[in-house]
C-alpha cells in the first residue's frame, strides 16, 4: 500500500569539494562538515528544500528520485496514472529547452504529458483555489473568533500561518511545537489534490482508487517528502504516489524524444483541471496572500473587488508587511487585517517569537522557505548564470 | 635589481620603484579577486523572470478568484457539502485537513479507523 522510498532527499555526493558555499545558502544549518572536508547532511534538520542543491557550484548535491516508480506505473496498464503541475513549474520547464526564464509553457507541458502516457491530466492549481476555499474561511473563522462573534469560539487563534510549504512545516514542527496551533491546518495544494483525485475524482470516472497512482510534477524537493507523510493517507490510500521536480519531468521528456518546442497548446483535463489567476501565484513569494485576500475580501464584505491586484504584498524583500481594511458585513464596520509574508526561513524565526510572545499585530502571516517562492524551488532548472 | 641589497639603505629612486611594483600588484590582485567573485555569484535575475511569467499568466486569467472557479464549486455542491457551497464541513475536514506534530499519531489512528470502516 504505502509507496515510501526514504524521507532522506537531499544528499551530498563524492563530488563535493568542501567550498563551503551550501552551509550559507542552508537555511536550517543542516549541513555539517569542515571547510576542506566532504560535507554532510543532518537530516533531522534538513528540510528538504534543496536550496543547497541549486546553489553548489558543482552540482555534487543531489535528491532522491522516484522516476523509476512512476515509469514502471506507466507501463503498468492496470494503472490509471493522473497527474497534476504546480504554478512554478510552468514558467521554468521552457528553460530546459532553452527558453527564457519566465516563458510560459504550460500550453506544451500539458500535451508533453499526455505523449508520456499520463491517462489524465490534471492542474494542482484547482487544488490551489481549494486550499483558498479552506484556508481562506479558516482564516475568516478565526477573526471572526477574535472580534467576538458568537458561534466561532473553536477557532484557532491568531495570526495564522500558510500552510502549503512542506519545508515550513516541517521546520516549525522541528523548532516551534508551540507555534503549530497558529498553522492552518488546511492541506497543501498537492496534498487536497491526491485526497480528492483518489475520492472524488476516482467515483466520477468509475476507477478504483486501489488502481490510481497520483503523480505530482513541482518545483519543489520538499514535496517528494511531504507525499511519503504517514498521516497523508485520507483518501485510504497514500494520497499522492510519486513526485517529479520540474528537472525530472524535463530529462523524462528528452529521453522520450519528444520534441518539446514543437508540441501543440493543450489545455488540462476537466473535472479538477480548471484554475485562477488566484491559483497561478501560489508559486510567486506573496502569492498566496493575494489569493487568500482576493476571496477573504469578497465573502468578508460581501462586495465584489474591482481591482484583484494586492500589490503592496508583492517584491522580494525577505520580510513584507501590509494593512488590508475590509469592512465586514457581519460586523457592520471596517477592519484592518495586517498581513505579513516571510520569503526565507532564515527570517521566519523573529517573526514566530513575536508571535510567541504576544507581541505581533499581524492577523495572517505567509511563509514561503524559498527566496522569491516556488519559482526558485529546489526542483527547478539550475541557472548557473553570472552577472 | 638591488632594492633587497642592503647595503648603505637603498636609493629615492629605488624606493618609488619598489611602492610601485607593490600598488602595481595590489591593483591587479584586486581586479582578478572581483572578477573571481563575479564568476562566482551567480546571477538572480532568473527569479525576477520566472515571477513575472506567473503574474503575466494572472493577468491573461477570465477567472482570477479561486471562489468563482466553476469546478470548485461543483466540487462542493456534488461531494464536500453537497448542495451547497460550504468550506470546513466533517468531509472537508476528513480530506483536507490536517494535524501537525505530536497530533499526528492519533490522527493516522482516526484516519486508519475511518479506512477499515470504510471498507
Amino acid at each position: 500500500m504505502s509507496t515510501v522510498v526514504t524521507k532522506e532527499i537531499i544528499h551530498v555526493t563524492d563530488r563535493c569539494k568542501s567550498c563551503d558555499h551550501c552551509t550559507s545558502v542552508c537555511p536550517t544549518g543542516a549541513i555539517k562538515g569542515r571547510l576542506g572536508e566532504k560535507h554532510y547532511i543532518d537530516h533531522k534538520k534538513c528540510v528538504n528544500c534543496g536550496q543547497c542543491l541549486i546553489n553548489c557550484p558543482f552540482g555534487a548535491i543531489v535528491d532522491m528520485s522516484m522516476a523509476e516508480q512512476v515509469k514502471k506505473a506507466l507501463a503498468d496498464p492496470s494503472k490509471v496514472v493522473v497527474v497534476q503541475t504546480a504554478p512554478a513549474v510552468r514558467v521554468a520547464l521552457g528553460e530546459e529547452f532553452g527558453l527564457e526564464p519566465g516563458a510560459n509553457v504550460k500550453g506544451k507541458m500539458f500535451a508533453a504529458l499526455r505523449r508520456l502516457g499520463f491517462d489524465k491530466v490534471y492542474d494542482t492549481e484547482f487544488a490551489a483555489d481549494l486550499t483558498i476555499m479552506e484556508e481562506g474561511t479558516e482564516l475568516i473563522h478565526r477573526i471572526f473568533a477574535h472580534v467576538g462573534v458568537p458561534g466561532y469560539e473553536k477557532s484557532g487563534p491568531l495570526p495564522q500561518f500558510t500552510s502549503c510549504c512542506p519545508a515550513w512545516i516541517k521546520y516549525a514542527e522541528d523548532r516551534y511545537p508551540k507555534i503549530l496551533p497558529h498553522i492552518s491546518s488546511a492541506k497543501s495544494p498537492q496534498q487536497m489534490f491526491g485526497a480528492v483525485a483518489k475520492t472524488y475524482a476516482a467515483q466520477k470516472l468509475n476507477v478504483n482508487p486501489a488502481d490510481m497512482y497520483v503523480v505530482s510534477i513541482m518545483p519543489c524537493t520538499a514535496k517528494k517528502y511531504e507525499c511519503q507523510r504517514e498521516e497523508m493517507i485520507a483518501s485510504g490510500f497514500q494520497d499522492v504516489d510519486a513526485v517529479l521536480t520540474t528537472r525530472e519531468l524535463a530529462q523524462m521528456i528528452k529521453d522520450a524524444g519528444i520534441n518539446f518546442l514543437s508540441l501543440p497548446d493543450e489545455k488540462a483535463d476537466r473535472l479538477i483541471g480548471s484554475s485562477t489567476g488566484a491559483a497561478t501565484i501560489f508559486g510567486v513569494t506573496g502569492g498566496v496572500m493575494e489569493a487568500a485576500l482576493r476571496t477573504a475580501y469578497e465573502i468578508l464584505s460581501g462586495q465584489s473587488l474591482g481591482n484583484v491586484e494586492f500589490k503592496t504584498v508583492r517584491g522580494r524583500k525577505p520580510i513584507r508587511e501590509a494593512t488590508v481594511n475590509i469592512p465586514i458585513k457581519e460586523l457592520g464596520k471596517t477592519v484592518p487585517v495586517n498581513v505579513c509574508i516571510v520569503s526565507g526561513l532564515k527570517y521566519v524565526n523573529e517573526v514566530i517569537e513575536d508571535v510567541l510572545a504576544g507581541r505581533s499585530k499581524y492577523h495572517f502571516i505567509e511563509v514561503m522557505n524559498c527566496p522569491g517562492g516556488c519559482i526558485n524551488g529546489g526542483g527547478q532548472p539550475i541557472r548557473r548564470d553570472t552577472y | 635589481m638591488n632594492i633587497f641589497v642592503e647595503r648603505g639603505g637603498i636609493t629615492r629612486r629605488q624606493f618609488f620603484k619598489g611602492t610601485g611594483i607593490i600598488a602595481a600588484t595590489a591593483v591587479f590582485a584586486g581586479i582578478l579577486g572581483k572578477i573571481g567573485i563575479d564568476i562566482f555569484k551567480a546571477s538572480d535575475k532568473y527569479i525576477e523572470k520566472r515571477i513575472a511569467g506567473l503574474y503575466t499568466l494572472d493577468e491573461r486569467m477570465t477567472i482570477r478568484k479561486s471562489h468563482e472557479n466553476p469546478e470548485i464549486i461543483q466540487i462542493y455542491k456534488e461531494f464536500l457539502s453537497p448542495g451547497e457551497v460550504k468550506p470546513l464541513t466533517e468531509k472537508s475536514h476528513h480530506l483536507l485537513h490536517t494535524k501537525y506534530g505530536s497530533e499526528i499519531p492519533e490522527l493516522i489512528k482516526e484516519l486508519e479507523a475511518h479506512r477499515h470502516h470504510a471498507a
